[in-house]
């Protein structure tokens, strides 16, 4: 039996640990990426039916997450059910934190709880994939993946997730914005594509072992890398204070304008080290804010 | 998002099996490490056009290069001409000519660039000849060094992060190649390159030289010498003793190259306790199992074979001073004319 309403939530991302072209097992190369998940923003979906044939949504520019609740009705429903799904938000919007993936995913997860269906994480990709283009891959919690935004399919599943880092999270361009369907995807050159490897390998050891300098390491050459597509201005000044307060490693939004500074929580500098990463950012004339995952 | 052209039959072949040697060094051990670059500049080769189903390959090469590209082109179904000279030996003739490999060996020197220049010289003759043959290139083609990022994963997924990369120079490839790739994620890394006396490759005067494999009487367009941290000079007697020395303690059987990468990588890692080192050993010794391992040839034919080795490098103050013994130089990073200008800027 139906409920009268579901819900669903989904998280955010701080950009990407990692993000490029990737051998698949058959040894083709995919665009592929590992999301750094960011839970204290969130996106709440609720779907309750009416009598309508169609789904309505607001805020009413919420096509993409209207596209994918209505997907997964046409998918899972037995009749033909329409409603109204309203979405509450507090991830930025442009910034390339995912905000678009999480509507779609906390609306799929609504009308999928509004239904009583239990279904895969591959399944509620297919529909993400559609209705958004690209994903990130924020759904996997129990350990982290490295996922084919464009094809929605798992590259790699880590042994673990992805370790609790400090974040120091900046805002490169705030009156900028880049949206996932209109930005074009970096055209890599066939020999560039190989400098994907090494830094598979040292993400992959850093988060089955937990080391978050390593892992630093990887995202740092990994913001570096997407300079050639996507640059982000003063990403230099912000790696001078990297460096100079012991940041694990510089970190961002590939496809979006923020960039993160990673501390590692267990290291008992870091507090002292974010506070005066912090006080450098501010001088700079940028804005900051701080995430525990 | 690339359909790729895959020529993988050998890619078994192509991965180095990680030896740990004491402390923390590391050796990487190749079936054939020429395996890698070859397959891989004859794929993108077939990507771009430049070679086609059945079409033919001119190279120069003596060694080991020869022998990857040889086995490849058995696979792929290509036509293989090499172009080489006295070092290429006669068992390697005997394959070579197995494998189906048209050769050409050229018999005289080049009055400066030697028998090198003479066989680029000759290849040019045979490309002209032969048009739509390809030429991998492998000292000019930027697909030799790319070829070696598996590598440096490799280096990643047994080692973890790497303080040190240790390994002989002949066309700059691997150790040029491995070491960008590693230092975009390890900027500290050490890269301390092999040369041999009377190579020009670093700044030594060209005159004869009695090992092959590594250095060389012209630069190839691939030695980045801007990657080396140090770089250390040994006599072939020093090298094929060294070849001896990881037989004996480590039982293995590898080439001449492999034999200098471990006598520096060795001492490096003795001298920096804690320090993850990683040498790179090119090939497996039974080529050499005539020569280099036979101590009757090498007494005869290898100058000082009998002369007490020194346990240790010399510190030379510039790179082209007369070398007798195992001698080393802090490079710093800094490209050819400017060490050689003796601290001036280049140009």
């Amino acid at each position: 039996m139906a409920k009268k309403r579901g819900t669903g939530k989904a998280i955010a991302h701080h950009g990407e640990l990692l993000q490029g072209v990737f051998e698949d097992a058959g040894g083709q190369l995919l665009r592929g990426l590992v999301s750094l998940p960011c839970p204290a923003l969130t996106s709440i979906a609720t779907f309750a039916p009416n009598e309508r044939d169609e789904v309505t949504v607001s805020p009413t520019f919420c096509e993409k997450a209207r596209r994918a609740a209505s997907q997964s009705l046409v998918t899972f429903a037995r009749v033909r059910t329409g409603g109204h799904l309203r979405l509450v938000t507090n991830i930025p919007i442009g910034r390339g934190m995912g905000s678009s993936t999480a509507d779609v995913l906390a609306s799929i997860h609504a009308v999928l709880d509004y239904l009583g269906i239990v279904t895969t994480t591959e399944s509620i990709m297919r529909i993400a994939v559609d209705a958004e283009t690209a994903c990130d891959s924020t759904l996997f919690k129990q350990q982290a993946v490295l996922f084919a935004q464009r094809d929605g399919i798992v590259l790699e599943a880590f042994r673990k997730p992805i370790p609790s880092l400090n974040i120091v999270s900046v805002d490169m361009a705030p009156a900028s914005t880049v949206s996932t369907l209109e930005f074009q995807p970096a055209q890599y050159e066939p020999g560039e594509v190989e400098i994907f490897r090494p830094l598979r390998s040292l993400l992959r050891r850093a988060i089955d072992t937990g080391d978050v300098l390593s892992l630093g390491r990887v995202a740092t050459a990994s913001a570096w890398i997407n300079e050639r597509f996507l640059p982000k201005p003063r990403l230099r000044e912000l790696q001078a204070i990297a460096m100079r307060y012991g940041a694990s490693g510089l970190q961002v939004a590939h496809s979006g304008t923020i960039a993160g500074l990673l501390f590692d929580p267990v290291d008992a500098r870091t507090p002292e080290n974010m506070d005066l990463a912090i006080r450098a950012i501010d001088a700079l004339g940028l804005s900051q804010r701080t995430f525990l995952t | 998002m690339f359909d790729r052209v895959r020529l993988r039959n050998l890619e078994e072949f192509e991965d180095p099996r990680m030896v740990p040697l004491g402390g923390h060094l590391f050796g990487a051990c190749f079936f054939l490490m020429k395996l890698l670059p070859a397959r891989f500049m004859l794929e993108r080769a077939v990507e771009r056009g430049q070679l086609g189903p059945g079409g033919i390959i001119c190279e120069s090469s003596s060694g080991t290069f020869a022998l990857a590209l040889a086995m490849l082109s058995v696979q792929n179904d290509y036509r293989l001409l090499i172009v080489g000279d006295w070092a290429l030996d006669r068992n390697l003739r005997r394959r070579l000519f197995q494998l189906g490999v048209e050769l050409d060996i050229v018999e005289t020197a080049h009055p400066t660039g030697g028998f090198q220049l003479a066989r680029l010289e000759r290849l040019q003759d045979h490309l002209r000849n032969k048009p739509g043959s390809y030429w991998p290139a492998q000292y000019s083609n930027h697909d030799n060094p790319t070829a070696y990022s598996k590598i440096a994963a490799r280096f990643i997924d047994v080692v973890g992060p790497v303080d040190c990369l240790v390994g002989s120079v002949g066309s700059g490839g691997s150790m040029c190649g491995t070491a960008r790739y590693l230092r975009l994620l390890f900027p500290e890394l050490k890269v301390v390159g092999i040369d041999t006396h009377n190579s020009v490759l670093f700044g030594q005067p060209n005159a004869l030289r009695h090992v092959s494999g590594l250095g060389g009487g012209i630069i190839p367009a691939n030695v980045d010498h801007t990657q080396f941290d140090e770089i250390h000079w040994l006599s072939a007697a020093e090298i094929i003793s060294a070849a001896h020395d990881l037989h004996k303690k480590h039982g293995l059987f590898m080439g001449p190259t492999s034999g200098a990468a471990f006598r520096v990588a060795r001492w490096w890692s003795d001298n920096h306790p804690g320090k993850r080192v990683v040498a790179i050993f090119p090939d497996e010794g039974h080529r050499y199992a005539d020569t280099v391992f036979d101590v009757a040839w090498v007494a005869a034919n290898i100058p000082n074979w009998t002369r007490t080795r020194s346990e240790e490098p010399i510190t030379v103050p510039s790179p082209g001073v007369k070398m007798t013994d195992w001698a080393r130089y802090p490079w710093g990073r800094r490209g050819l004319s400017e060490v050689l200008g003796d601290g001036l800027p280049p140009g």
